[in-house]
């Protein structure tokens, strides 16, 4: 292994000669890979959004309080602090509600001015430990002056439904991008094998080691495979860019994670998946290529 | 360096490339393996660069026995023979000084020394002025002195050259003929095989060995007398 580090810069120029021997292969590939790859990323971004809506709804977990007009406020919040598992209860008074959701719609907020009076009733904001909502709402429902218990459980559990598919189709999709890059990087290895027999057979004459001849067949592998997966990166920008303008417009409420966090969480994934498929592939395109004899 | 006893390479087909062959070749020797097309010169050359196993008897090329001969051991004989082909075997797309370089790469050798011997060669052959020239543009002499440097450079115990001169006019084929020569050492031995045999008629100093139908004939065995 002592002449690896002397041969690196053999290694890419023969990786060069590779490429210019073959040049439509190999554009092919990493084109062919680079779509591959993308719509890879768009799961992975998916996924991302997804799961971050479903933490975020965790971590704010609260039930909304409506109660009715002869309540006593101050005794029914002592009675909710009471129950297990209530973490926190805050009143919110009718213009403060009207506020939030003028918040929560943005540029379609001009909807809630159309009304005469304000719609919204007070209630109290109830910050509960998640795994609990089924107990506390029960339980919040028996005490007097309790009109309606609204709860986002049902939502909570529509996006955990979702994601769960979501991660299904992802792992899919994964497996189905994983055949696909090792079966065109293989293939592209196998082809180029193939055009240099004669090279490989003389430096096999001249008792070169298999590391040292198949090496730059290796190192043609995991770049075309990481070169596919930068060009998917620079799509995934461009289209997630899009849609982040896209959601913040019409559809405000929807959390999204930054998008500086949300693309450094997307590249790190595509490029670690795009070097380890190369690596696989190369291999796998080497091994089937490699005669019993010498 | 090169012992046969009763060796004998024989095809699938059932014919005999060698028969029973036995010869001794001691290092510091130049030999000459002369004879017609098919007669057997290239399969001894095979058996020697351990392409062909032995079909009967027993090969020992620098104390590997070549019918027992592992991938691995087969791999070091190989980084210590220089072979010259009748078709080069370059690389194309690479440079004079390239094709040299590559057959050094994979040995422990360092990439200062490795560079001075490739120059020092490609000297040695009267190229050190095409060091950075495609090989695609070079003439057939050109190309095979190349790849005599690709061999040399690697400073073989054993230098085998399957018919140098095949593709060269007299005047080039005595030029390469010198050459081979002119890197016999006290521990190399050049083997040569050729179909011309007038190319060597006056050739002093040496061993000739004719081979004919597969069987290998020491013809003149003449030493002392510097050519």
């Amino acid at each position: 292994m002592g002449f690896l580090h002397n041969n690196i810069g053999y290694y890419l120029k023969e990786v060069k000669t590779l490429v210019k021997r073959d040049i439509s292969s190999n554009l092919l590939s990493v084109i062919s890979l680079a779509f591959i790859f993308f719509i890879l990323a768009l799961v992975f971004s998916l996924g991302l959004s997804s799961n971050f809506m479903i933490t975020q709804i965790e971590e704010q977990a609260e039930i909304s309080i409506y109660y009715t007009e002869d309540a006593n406020l101050d005794s029914l919040i002592e009675d909710l602090r009471l129950i297990p598992g209530v973490t926190d209860v805050i009143p919110v008074d009718e213009m403060t509600a009207k506020e939030e959701m003028t918040q929560i719609l943005g540029s379609e907020s001009r909807i809630v001015d159309l009304f005469d009076h304000n719609p919204f009733s007070p209630y109290l904001d109830v910050a509960i430990q998640l795994e609990s909502v089924d107990a506390i709402s029960e339980m919040a429902a028996t005490i007097n002056g309790v009109e309606q218990v609204r709860d986002n459980k049902e939502v909570l559990q529509k996006l955990q439904e979702i994601s769960g598919i979501i991660r299904i189709i992802g792992l899919f999709i994964l497996l189905s991008v994983s055949i696909a890059t090792l079966v065109i990087t293989s293939h592209l290895i196998r082809q180029g094998v193939y055009l240099n027999r004669d090279s490989i057979g003389t430096l096999k004459l001249l008792g070169a080691p298999d590391g040292f001849i198949y090496r730059p067949f290796l190192v043609n592998g995991i770049l075309t495979s990481l070169l596919a997966g930068l060009l998917s990166l620079v799509m995934t920008y461009f289209s997630t860019s899009y849609l982040y303008k896209q959601l913040s417009g019409s559809l405000p409420f929807i959390v999204l994670p930054s998008f500086s966090e949300h693309m450094s969480t997307l590249i790190l994934y595509t490029l670690f998946l795009s070097i380890l498929l190369g690596i696989f592939g190369g291999l796998m395109g080497i091994k089937s290529t490699k005669p019993k004899n010498n | 360096m090169i012992i046969a006893k009763n060796l004998s390479l024989r095809y699938k087909d059932g014919t005999y490339g060698l028969e029973d062959v036995n010869i001794n070749i001691t290092p510091g020797e130049i030999v000459y393996i002369t004879g017609q097309s098919g007669s057997g010169k290239t399969s001894f050359i095979k058996l020697l660069l351990g392409m062909e196993r032995p079909s009967s008897g027993e090969l020992f090329v620098l104390g590997n026995s070549m019918d027992k001969i592992s991938e691995k051991e087969l791999r070091n004989l190989r980084q210590q023979i220089g072979p010259v082909f009748q078709d080069f075997k370059l690389l194309d797309g690479r440079t004079v000084n390239e094709n040299v370089l590559v057959g050094m790469r994979f040995l422990a050798i360092k990439k200062e020394e490795m560079y001075e011997r490739a120059l020092k060669s490609l000297e040695k052959v009267g190229l050190s002025h095409k060091v950075h020239s495609s090989v695609e543009n070079l003439s057939y002499g050109e190309r095979q002195r190349v790849a005599i440097a690709r061999s040399v450079a690697r400073n073989p115990k054993l230098i085998i050259a399957d018919e140098p001169t095949g593709n060269l006019d007299k005047k080039n084929s005595l030029i390469i003929l010198e050459l081979l020569k002119s890197f016999r050492g006290p521990e190399t031995t050049v083997i040569i095989t050729t179909h011309a045999t007038h190319l060597i008629h006056d050739e002093k100093d040496c061993i000739h060995i004719q081979v004919d139908d597969g069987k290998m004939t020491l013809k003149e065995v003449s030493h002392g007398i510097s050519s």
